[in-house]
């Protein structure tokens, strides 16, 4: 079982570009969702503190900073890590995120890959009562499906 | 027959029962003890205890004991932890390319 996963997109920029829009700007394009989410008093806004010893945390609306994890790599136009961790998450849960920049001719291929998924936050989703997230609608498909089977063996005897 | 087939029967034959189709709706809300659904479903006790063997053995529930009494055993259902780990997956592979075509919409925009 693979407990990575890896998104790529190719921008029109350079790579320093790229490199200082996902770190600097984050804040500007970055879009709270429901699975992302830090808190369960977001969303609040991103920032990187920047630097090999800098970090990325979230400014929630009532000012409190949570720290998302600790930068693990730093070496722009190249290359960015940093730690990753959600409030729902167990204590032996971490996780790690992993940004690749490529130059393809003048434009740069983004590659993200988050890595250390061994397990599913699972309090996420209790502890907060997130709407329909993945695991809870993965749950009722889970249970459809099997009733449906033992519909049709039931049918057909 | 496949390993994966034969637990799927196993899974089927479990539920091929009202009683305990029923006992698994109950465990929906959240785990019980064996005698909380006994009584809930008006089964006397060893009835109970045969049909928690079929569930457990179709891997559709587990048991586990409070931890401050070994003789307790309490029911749970049981998640498919492998889907839910690839749906898991799933759902945050796609929140990634969100992201990331938000990110690629303000290097462009400018």
């Amino acid at each position: 079982m693979p407990s990575r996963v890896v998104v790529a997109l190719r921008v029109e920029a350079s790579p320093e570009r790229a490199f200082q829009a996902f770190t600097d700007e984050i804040g500007a394009w970055w879009q709270p969702n429901g699975l992302f989410r830090f808190t369960a008093r977001g969303p609040g806004r991103l920032a990187f503190e920047p630097g090999a010893e800098g970090r990325l945390v979230e400014t929630q609306p009532d000012g409190t900073v949570f720290e998302i994890g600790r930068v693990i790599a730093w070496d722009p136009p190249a290359r960015l890590a940093f730690q990753w961790r959600q409030e729902g998450f167990g204590p032996d849960q971490q996780t790690e995120v992993q940004v690749r920049f490529e130059p393809v001719g003048s434009e740069t291929r983004v590659v993200v890959e988050h890595v250390g998924w061994g397990t599913i936050p699972q309090d996420h989703v209790a502890r907060h009562g997130f709407p329909l997230e993945a695991t809870q609608l993965r749950l009722a498909e889970w249970w459809q499906a099997l009733l449906r089977r033992y519909q049709a063996v039931a049918g057909a005897r | 027959m496949s390993v994966a087939a034969t637990r799927l029967d196993r899974t089927l034959e479990a539920l091929a029962d009202p009683e305990r189709r029923r006992a698994v709706e109950i465990l929906r809300q959240g785990p019980r003890r064996a005698g909380e659904l006994a009584a809930e479903l008006g089964l006397p006790p060893p009835a109970m205890s045969r049909h928690l063997r079929r569930l457990r053995l179709g891997g559709l529930v587990e048991e586990s004991h409070p931890p401050f009494d070994a003789r307790i055993r309490v029911y749970a259902l049981r998640p498919e932890p492998v889907a839910e780990l690839k749906a898991w997956l799933d759902a945050t592979e796609r929140a990634w390319a969100e992201q990331l075509t938000a990110l690629k919409a303000h290097l462009e925009a400018g």
